[in-house]
């Protein structure tokens, strides 16, 4: 019997499908829609997009944020249930990207949310995100 | 003017706040006074997606701003990438080769109709009809594969459209895939022609704009061509090729939603005529002018000033470049349809509403969030 | 030969005093003086040039002006007639023209007055639009660089991965 911590043993057990609540800002409204739509399916895997954050599980921070916006996603993030994960999708929102020099974004999102994931693109194809949803389950097989 | 109601003179107003971190609300927030049911009063509060792009391009030459220009609006990249284009050829007097305006309406009008089907998708997904949302995002697939094998991004074609011409030539074969992409969208439109009881029942009469309001207000495109003005910015003010084709311009008189939704339809017809005219007469020769093959970054813009006018599919899109010589514009003005369609119509039509229509008049505004604040 | 844009031209020059001309086909460019603006405001939109497409405003730092830029197009003539008029830089003031063009005017001058930091008299509308709690300089104007004002507001050279910003 491998012992592991209390935290490791509710994640495994709550982390089957994720659901997720969507932040998209302009970028990501164009590349994770079509996530929910026919071609890219994201339903067969469980994942699901659900309207209130207790519901969720997993927040998606996708396109650039300003000052304004990520007072609002912090306040998202408080609201959310333990265990959760936020997951950082495209170049801007994690570095500045394209707009490195504009005196209204947010250049290093790690200091305001703690992130789990980070996708590189401009923007990130849509089986880039559901190799990223793999590898969250993976990490989560492997915690302690 | 914004009138003011007392909260005393109404008892039980409250306020409500329909937010960006709404599931049908975009990255947009409007404030709202309620009465039971009833809106009394409504305030836009825009500013999430400001990052001062205006500014941004005075910093940089006209080839780095031609990758930035489409980031405008992520929705229609291409009709951005041609109005910038179209502005620095203008300052710099270059007359583009015959081929590369060809090239330049077929992917702009492509562009146009992929832009209308986001439009069917999620006004159908605000109202409640999820089958034709999951059938537009099915559809506009195969539009965004042609834009990855002819310019290298699905999304973001990375400056296709750039000062002098188009960066690369149509691949082989290319006018055959794009004709039997048309043919899907025949299908897409016959399906979304249907009469749907569902969306007929709550779309119309809802939210009526008026023409005169309208014209008060400052509407352009759909939006006024729905409330009884025959108007286009391709017919009225041509600029590119668009005098060469044969097209014609859809108007309805009653001015709500369901009007809106089917001068939409209607256009993405009249872009497909257009395309395949454009693909019968695409001739041969360069793609892009001479003194701009080598892509240089440290050219200079000849002195003057400079305003052109599009129709993109939101509205008219305007942009005001003045230029002192030097090798970055000295300051471009942008003008997006959405400023005027989501601050001053919008508060005007979401008064006297009832909060269960609020999706039914929001989405069929085709609204961007990034293009008003840019 | 006269065409229609320089007879427009010629018609508001016999009626006030302006210098401009017709730049091509269904444009034209005039400057007037800043004390004239309401009354060629209210001539043009009796004339028919109804619909106000946009309010520019460039800053022209060695001159120690604002230039200020009313776009108006008319769905008769269709023509598009550019107005500008130039202001003193460091105390900014002038007329609204929401009195004419109503509530399109008004959202434009609120943007502007926001980034330029222009006082529009008139106006009963310029609460901020797009920023929040921002307590620097109107961010368009030129003598506020971003570069030198990202670099020390959010960057840091002991990060090794932000030295490339720096030079």
């Amino acid at each position: 019997m491998v012992k592991r911590s209390e935290k490791a043993t509710k994640m495994r057990k709550l982390i089957r499908a994720i659901w997720i609540f969507n932040w998209f800002n302009s970028c990501g409204f164009a590349e994770l829609v079509p996530l929910v739509g026919s071609r890219w399916d994201m339903e067969r895997f469980g994942m699901i997009i659900v309207g209130t954050p207790r519901h969720a599980d997993v927040l998606f921070i996708a396109g650039y944020q300003t000052l304004k916006s990520i007072k609002r996603a912090k306040r998202v993030y408080e609201q959310m249930a333990e265990p959760k994960v936020v997951i950082a999708l495209g170049s801007c929102t994690m570095s500045g990207g394209m707009y490195w020099d504009s005196y209204n974004t947010v250049k290093r999102l790690k200091d305001y949310l703690p992130i789990t994931m980070y996708i590189p693109g401009c923007p990130p194809r849509p089986e880039a995100v559901f190799e990223a949803c793999e590898k969250i389950f993976q990490h989560v097989k492997e915690l302690e | 003017m914004i009138e003011e109601i007392k909260p005393e003179s109404v008892e039980s107003a409250y306020d409500l706040y329909f937010g960006p971190a709404h599931p049908g609300s975009g990255n947009f927030g409007v404030k709202l006074k309620v009465d039971g049911e009833r809106i009394l009063l409504a305030r836009a509060d825009p500013g999430y997606l400001h990052r001062g792009f205006e500014k941004l391009m005075e910093y940089r030459s006209p080839i780095q701003n031609a990758v930035l220009s489409d980031r405008l609006c992520v929705l229609e990249s291409l009709n951005w990438n041609l109005i910038h284009a179209e502005a620095v050829d203008a300052l710099m007097g270059i007359d583009i080769p015959e081929r590369a305006k060809y090239i330049r309406v077929i992917m702009a009008e492509l562009s146009r109709i992929q832009s209308h089907i986001i439009w069917y998708g999620v006004l159908s997904k605000g109202i409640g009809f999820d089958t034709g949302f999951k059938m537009a995002f099915g559809y506009r697939d195969y539009i965004l594969d042609l834009f990855e094998l002819i310019t290298g991004g699905r999304v973001y074609p990375a400056g296709y459209i750039c000062p002098g011409g188009v960066r690369r030539d149509f691949p082989k074969n290319s006018t055959d895939k794009i004709l039997k992409v048309l043919n899907k969208m025949d299908k897409m439109i016959g399906l979304a022609k249907i009469e749907n009881p569902t969306l007929k029942a709550r779309t119309k009469d809802v939210g009526i704009l008026k023409k005169k309001d309208a014209l008060r207000l400052g509407a352009t495109g759909p939006v006024l061509r729905a409330s009884g003005m025959k108007t286009d910015v391709r017919r009225d003010d041509p600029y590119s090729i668009y005098d060469r084709f044969d097209f014609t311009i859809p108007v309805r008189q009653e001015g709500d939603s369901y009007a809106r939704y089917l001068i939409g339809i209607m256009e993405m017809i009249e872009s497909k005529k257009i395309i395949e005219q454009a693909l019968k007469e695409l001739p041969e020769g360069e793609i892009i002018d001479q003194s701009l093959k080598k892509l240089k970054i440290s050219g200079k813009i000849p002195k003057g000033e400079v305003y052109v006018r599009n129709e993109i599919s939101r509205g008219e899109a305007a942009i005001y470049m003045v230029s002192n010589g030097m090798g970055t514009p000295y300051r471009a003005k942008i003008r997006g349809p959405d400023f005027l369609h989501m601050i001053p119509v919008l508060e005007h039509l979401l008064k006297g509403t009832q909060i269960a229509d609020v999706p039914a008049v929001y989405w069929s505004l085709n609204i961007c969030p990034a293009d008003m604040d840019r | 030969m006269v065409s229609k844009e320089s007879g427009l031209v010629d018609e508001i020059k016999s009626n006030f005093n302006i210098s401009g001309r017709a730049q091509r086909e269904q444009r034209i460019f005039i400057s007037i003086r800043t004390q004239d603006l309401i009354e060629i405001s209210k001539w043009i939109k009796k004339h028919g040039y109804i619909h106000l497409s946009a309010i520019s405003v460039t800053d022209w730092l060695e001159e120690g002006l604002y230039e200020i830029a009313y776009h108006a197009w008319s769905y008769k003539d269709k023509i598009l007639i550019t107005i500008k008029t130039q202001i003193n830089r460091n105390n900014p003031k002038i007329k609204s023209v929401s009195t004419i063009w109503h509530e399109n005017a008004q959202i434009h001058e609120r943007e502007n007055h926001e980034l330029f930091g222009i006082e529009f008299e008139g106006n009963n509308d310029l609460e901020p639009l797009f920023l929040e709690d921002w307590s620097g300089p109107p961010p368009f104007k030129k003598d506020f660089d971003w570069r030198v004002y990202v670099r020390s507001e959010f960057y840091t050279k002991e990060n090794e991965r932000e030295l490339a910003y720096y030079d």
